[in-house]
């Protein structure tokens, strides 16, 4: 008996053994990807509507998406280039470390021991994701104080879980939370009528609200509960593919601020207004030769999937079914919080 | 040379080189996985057990709040797991004598009910199950319409509130280990001798009665009422006590899919008990009663055992089922835990030592279980 307990015990240690990843190492990404002739990007297991939904065809849209595209038509100059792995959240850090995938654009929160204890590293935050409380109209609760010992579902192992945790125990709000790891139970946990709220990101919450077999019964309530700067992670030390993520997503918001679209990019390039968008769309070098790209690689992106607004309005906002409003997430000109690093 | 002819001592090589390049194998893939982990700056340890979570649970049955450690919530979720498992198990093991005999009994329309039970339950996944167990529970009117159960518990999408006696914690804890005392001083008696197995049920239950009457009365807090009475207040019911329905939608899935699973082996035990048996107790002239006390129900058992254990030991893996429907279980906590801390190959060791630690006990308790029910000298 004792022998059983001994092998089984060492089975499972040697399980554990196996389950380290085959270490992917860092600091060549970008030449992974290019040997490999695709960049391997996050999807979700399921749709997360806006941002990485899979339709009946096994095509991708969304937010992140888009900025996966981008990603893969600066570094392999075609937006097709790409492969989207479904991978839901718990799996995602896992799989960046073993290799399964090259880069996590799948709203993620930097925070700190996601930055220093999981061996990632950030890049600037291409999204401003704020949480708000989603909860049935007949309620009428106007503030989360409104809501006392109300039900919360809330989407698990996300930091939602802490925000609404922080949130309510600095006000001393009694609520119950209703942990679900899959949206599509949390959503129909919230239809059916199992909790009195959602809490969650804003453009979740919108997506959540949308889908309802009836949207007026529910409203986003106006409390933000906390800003979340969602950015892209990498596996630690590989500073180049880091700056490639940082200025391709100044790229598109550059872009934004130059009045450069989809639409116009040919002609501005053929004529530009000034000296930093003939960089920026490589009719000068400077822009692509510095990171290891081709120079016209900026103009290839906003070829292929617009500038910072274009991809928001197209996937989230409104040209989206989700009409989210983009609040925090307009340039710095505009009253947002975003802006471009400074090209010189 | 001749020491290495003899085929006990090659045995006894043979095992050696295996056991150790077992643990050869063990030792090697910790320290690589240890090494990587650490070239890639991921901490490593089981430092983080002691760090607070920053999230709570809806269902504990110690107490838990988002300032509660790491530890504390895996043992949350660990014992969410055994009342799941074990409540399940034993409603399984019920439903399953039941079908079972109905499926071997002459009575046609009983024999129809039982194999379609089976055939129904048996074949669906019991994620399916669970989903559609926990759909109908939480489409139940909301608290404000709850449906009243008398004056006493309300049934709405928010679970099963009854009344509560008001029992703190640790009277809790008191009673259970008053049940195991007297649950152990039942069966002593009854080893005893005759003259004290005729008290080995009324004495300790009547003891076992007296602590929880003293308990009752001078374990609550003084002046409260002995018993509160669930209260829609705002948004939630105040007072007694909640059965949520993920715990019912789970427990109800797990009981349905495991009875199906026991009826059928309950069934083959019965019917594996040979005809000659029953005509030879038949001929001493033992009334049916006796047949099935003495003979038929005990080589039943027998054939029942293994077979039971395995499906223990399943049904026991199934509660994993429950992050599919937001009940905390170990397995929902483990891998929240995970996300939220990222000390993922700690954690998976820790689920899997848990689920080892659950499932060997089980295995364990069975086996001694079929020993001890064996026929003396016949199996070893």
């Amino acid at each position: 008996m004792s022998r059983n307990l001994i092998l089984g015990l060492s089975a499972a240690v040697l399980t554990a053994g196996l389950a380290a990843p085959a270490l992917a190492d860092a600091g060549d990404t970008i030449k992974t990807i290019v040997d490999r002739g695709t960049l391997r990007c996050t999807g979700h297991n399921g749709s997360y509507l806006g941002f990485a939904e899979v339709d009946d065809a096994g095509k991708w849209t969304g937010f992140d998406i888009e900025f996966c595209k981008a990603l893969a038509t600066a570094i392999l100059g075609s937006p097709e280039s790409l492969q989207i792995i479904p991978v839901s959240w718990a799996q995602r850090f896992p799989a960046l470390q073993s290799g399964d995938i090259d880069v996590i654009i799948k709203v993620t929160g930097w925070t700190m021991s996601r930055d220093t204890e999981l061996g990632l590293q950030f890049s600037r935050p291409y999204f401003i994701g704020p949480t708000n409380i989603l909860t049935r109209t007949e309620l009428g609760a106007e503030t989360a104080a409104d809501l006392e010992g109300g039900v919360f579902c809330i989407n698990a192992g996300t930091s939602i879980e802490r925000i609404v945790a922080d949130y309510m125990g600095a006000r001393g709000i009694q609520y119950e939370a209703l942990n679900f790891e899959k949206a599509e139970e949390l959503r129909s946990a919230l239809y059916g009528g199992r909790c009195d709220a959602l809490a969650g990101f804003g453009p979740f919450l919108a997506a959540t609200r949308f889908n309802a077999p009836n949207p007026d019964d529910f409203v986003i309530m106006d409390e933000v509960l906390a800003l979340e700067p969602e950015a892209i992670a990498t596996r630690q030390g590989d500073d180049n593919f880091v700056d490639v993520i940082n200025w391709m997503v100044s790229g598109l918001l550059m872009a934004e601020e130059n009045g450069i679209t989809q639409a116009n990019v040919d002609e501005i390039r053929a004529n530009p207004p000034s000296a930093s968008v003939e960089r920026l769309l490589g009719v000068s070098p400077g822009m692509g030769d510095r990171l290891g790209l081709s120079n016209d690689w900026v103009y290839n992106v906003i070829k292929a999937v617009g500038n910072y607004g274009e991809i928001y309005e197209r996937t989230v906002g409104q040209d989206s079914p989700y009409k989210l409003p983009r609040g925090k997430n307009h340039l710095w000109s505009d009253g947002g919080l975003l802006y471009s690093l400074v090209l010189d | 040379m001749r020491t290495l002819k003899q085929r006990k001592t090659r045995a006894w090589i043979f095992q050696a080189i295996v056991l150790l390049s077992t643990v050869g194998l063990t030792v090697s893939f910790v320290v690589i996985a240890r090494q990587n982990l650490l070239s890639q700056g991921i901490a490593t340890g089981f430092g983080f057990l002691e760090r607070s979570t920053g999230w709570p649970i809806n269902f504990a049955l110690i107490e838990i709040t988002a300032r509660s450690p790491y530890w504390r919530m895996l043992l949350a979720g660990l014992f969410n797991t055994l009342l799941v498992g074990f409540l399940g198990l034993a409603f399984a093991t019920f439903l399953g004598i039941f079908i079972g005999t109905i499926r071997i009994s002459s009575n046609l329309i009983l024999n129809i009910i039982g194999t379609v039970y089976v055939e129904i339950f048996r074949n669906v996944p019991l994620i399916l199950q669970a989903i559609f167990w926990y759909a109908i529970l939480t489409h139940l009117p909301s608290p404000k319409q709850a449906i009243p159960l008398g004056d006493f518990g309300f049934l709405s999408n928010r679970g099963l509130i009854l009344p509560a006696l008001d029992l703190s914690m640790a009277d809790v804890y008191l009673l259970l280990i008053a049940t195991a005392i007297a649950l152990y001083a039942a069966i002593r008696m009854q080893r005893a001798g005759p003259e004290l197995a005729r008290l080995a049920m009324p004495l300790p239950a009547l003891a076992f009665l007296g602590v929880f009457v003293l308990l009752l009365f001078i374990g609550r807090t003084p002046d409260a009422p002995l018993m509160t009475l669930p209260e829609l207040r705002g948004l939630r019911f105040v007072g007694g006590v909640s059965i949520k329905p993920e715990f019912t939608a789970l427990l109800i899935a797990i009981t349905v899919f495991g009875g199906a699973y026991i009826g059928e082996i309950v069934r083959g035990g019965f019917l594996s008990v040979d005809k000659g048996k029953i005509e030879a107790a038949r001929a001493l002239g033992l009334s049916a009663f006796r047949i099935n006390q003495l003979v038929r129900i005990p080589l039943a058992i027998r054939a029942m055992l293994p077979a039971l254990a395995n499906q223990y030991v399943w049904l026991m893996k199934a509660t994993t089922i429950g992050i599919a429907i937001g009940f905390p279980d170990y397995f929902m906590v483990v891998s929240t835990a995970i996300n939220q801390s990222g000390q993922t190959m700690e954690l998976i060791a820790l689920l899997m030592a848990g689920f080892l630690l659950i499932n060997y006990s089980i295995g364990h308790a069975m086996n001694r279980l079929n020993t001890r029910l064996a026929i003396k000298g016949k199996a070893a």
